[in-house]
């Protein structure tokens, strides 16, 4: 169990490597030089220019600023935002909790109308009511999030007025951040009717966030569960005089689950590339509209920071899904 | 009364206008304390008939019957909750590969304990001893350490063991052994074998012995009952049916046996396989597979009858010598197909 969790700390090793050194270069190829963009319109001229060149460090060769970035890294220094000034680890935490909540109420979502949706369309196969989540979980698939994220606004929002169009509060309230997670700050907060306005800001985001990996876990559910479904041992349990609906929840699920939670642990990255869409249409303040605004000035470290670190939570996740996964099945666990 | 009571049990796959019978009117019946055998080839239809009478046919699949009784009960009419009820705890199956029909994520312990707590409820502790006292009696060494092992952890004859404390840990009255030792080492289907038995005998289960090793029910069984493509084609006393079959297919059967081929230089086959569902033949399902098989064997089917108190379909039944009997003199002479 331990040598298996540190063989796969060492396997984040490479990955953070390949992450800094494909970030560091690939923002560089986009065009645009962030100290004019930083001038603004006035522009600057040519000894200012060469002044803040060598203050950035842009001056050096690319390779010594990769290098120069990466000694930076290691002592826990991401650099500081070229736009705000403001050290972007210190941004980053300031932001995050609001993606982490994000990003938790969708795949709640997704998990929990997911997985039934998948064992419901599985248990009826090839009745109508497989046809329609599996068609539904098609379309969801199939949506881009930003438009669907629109057409949400647009049905509930702006035509039946059931939820706010943006933001994660409303202005009435004021929270003082104590975990930065606004369901939980204003569930301890005095101010009243502030948590039925969070929760009402959180749905559309979540919805929209959630649609695509509910999707995806729905089909694989359906398809796990079928092949479970037709093994022997289900049959044995049935023999057993076991209600149908034991059988289902506890013989087979218990099984199909298995790869579905390789699945679900893939789904946090694709989760977190939608949070990047959702959060700028929602106005959601996390780190996905954070990204995207840096990249619209040519931040460099904010990205590069903003990147590594999502990187870094990814690997993180899959580390805790693998774990999971010996712990749901037998198999693994005495592998080791 | 006997025991478990089928009267034409017929077990249809398919569409209503086009179905495909995977068991055709088959009728047997088993009592306490005895051991039936149903012998067959692949695709006889010995486990569809066996899974209809644990109630485990699903939709599509249709079962019908004239009657189909557990102890005088109806189990066909019975609502599904009591039919489950007398499942698992009266009627009990082994199935055939005991690596897959134990669960792979849950110990062996809490499978066993599983059937319990449904049929017998007590404690979880009195669970406990009884799935001890089971494990004990199929002879798995070192019952304690085995209760919390994993099925992935164990060998083909411990799983089998384990399988069959599931069907016996509600003492079940019917036990249905479906091919119970197909999957397994030669060295451990004895073992299985004398185990299944020793158990049917100390509790006087009834016990259905499916398998397709005629040795096997030679030895093991009382009654047996030959099936063919779902149809009951023999049915007797064992040690008769081994004297005399009376049924073409049968005696084909036996003459199959290694041990009945010493002089023969190769070992005796039936040519062809078991007709499925798109090349059924018109008159007797084993026509053309027969070497007795005649004109009238390929236009008619035969119905069962009783010929010198045993059930055989067949229109030619044999004689104590293995000759057709009953061929008219100018089919008996060389108008074999």
């Amino acid at each position: 169990m331990l040598g298996f969790l540190f063989r796969r700390l060492g396997d984040i090793i490479p990955t953070f490597f390949g992450v800094t050194l494909l970030v560091f270069f690939l923002i560089r190829l986009i065009p645009g030089d962030p100290i004019l963009m930083m001038a603004g319109e006035r522009g600057v001229d040519a000894a200012r220019y060469a002044e803040l060149q060598a203050q950035y460090g842009f001056d050096q060769p690319i390779i010594v600023q990769y290098f120069d970035y990466l000694m930076g890294v290691f002592q826990g220094d991401l650099g500081k935002s070229f736009v705000t000034k403001k050290p972007v680890i210190e941004e980053f935490l300031t932001l995050f909790p609001a993606t982490v909540e994000l990003s938790i109420m969708g795949i709640l979502f997704a998990v929990i109308l997911g997985v039934p949706l998948g064992v419901l369309a599985a248990i009826h196969r090839g009745k109508w009511i497989d046809h329609l989540t599996m068609s539904v979980s098609l379309t969801g698939y199939s949506m881009p999030i930003f438009w669907w994220a629109l057409l949400l606004i647009m049905f509930f929002s702006t035509t039946l007025g059931w939820t706010p169009v943006s933001g994660r509060l409303s202005v009435l309230y004021y929270i003082q951040p104590t975990t930065g997670f606004m369901l939980i700050d204003t569930l301890i907060s005095d101010e009243k009717g502030a948590f039925i306005s969070a929760l009402r800001h959180m749905i559309l985001p979540t919805v929209a966030l959630g649609t695509i990996p509910m999707a995806v876990i729905a089909r694989m559910t359906r398809s796990s569960m079928l092949e479970v479904l037709g093994e022997e041992y289900i049959r044995v349990a049935r023999a057993k005089g076991l209600a149908p609906i034991r059988v289902i929840m506890v013989h087979a699920l218990r099984n199909a689950l298995i790869p579905v939670i390789t699945v679900i642990g893939l789904q946090v990255g694709v989760l977190l590339a939608g949070a990047i869409l959702t959060e700028t249409i929602f106005s959601w303040p996390g780190i996905g509209k954070w990204i995207i605004e840096a990249m619209n000035r040519r931040d460099y470290p904010t990205i590069q920071g903003g990147i590594l670190m999502i990187a870094f939570l990814v690997m993180g996740v899959n580390l805790i899904v693998d774990l999971l996964y010996g712990i749901v099945n037998p198999r693994i666990r005495h592998k080791r | 009364m006997a025991l478990l009571e089928v009267k034409n049990l017929t077990v249809e796959f398919g569409s209503e206008d086009k179905p495909f019978r995977a068991v055709d009117s088959v009728s047997y019946s088993v009592d306490r304390g005895e051991v039936l055998g149903i012998v067959g080839e692949s695709g006889s239809g010995k486990s569809v008939s066996s899974l209809a009478v644990m109630g485990l046919i699903d939709f599509p699949g249709r079962v019908t019957a004239d009657a189909l009784t557990f102890d005088g009960q109806d189990l066909l009419g019975m609502p599904a909750k009591r039919r489950r009820e007398i499942t698992g705890k009266d009627i009990a199956m082994i199935f055939q590969d005991p690596m897959s029909a134990l669960n792979p994520c849950f110990t062996v312990e809490a499978q066993i304990m599983e059937a319990l707590k449904v049929h017998e409820g007590g404690t979880k502790k009195q669970r406990r001893e009884r799935t001890l006292e089971l494990l004990n009696q199929v002879g798995i060494p070192d019952p304690k350490s085995r209760m919390t092992a994993y099925p992935h952890q164990l060998s083909g004859g411990m799983s089998q063991r384990i399988v069959i404390a599931m069907a016996i840990a509600c003492k079940p009255r019917l036990l249905i052994a479906d091919e119970p030792t197909t999957a397994l080492d030669v060295t451990i289907q004895a073992q299985i074998i004398d185990l299944l038995l020793k158990l049917q005998e100390d509790s006087d289960m009834g016990l259905i012995l499916i398998t397709h090793d005629l040795a096997l029910v030679s030895e093991a069984a009382n009654r047996i009952q030959v099936m063919y493509a779902g149809q009951l084609f023999e049915s007797g006393p064992a040690d008769s049916i081994f004297a005399a079959p009376r049924h073409p297919y049968t005696q084909a059967l036996l003459e199959a046996l290694p041990e009945r081929s010493e002089g023969h230089d190769r070992l005796r086959t039936i040519p062809g396989v078991v007709p499925g569902q798109y090349d059924r033949p018109t008159g007797c399902l084993l026509a053309p597979r027969c070497r007795y098989a005649n004109e009238s064997c390929i236009t008619a089917r035969p119905e069962v009858r009783d010929f010198n108190g045993r059930d055989v379909r067949c229109f030619y039944p044999l004689n104590d010598q293995g000759q057709p009997t009953g061929l008219t003199a100018d089919m008996a002479t060389g108008e074999n197909v």
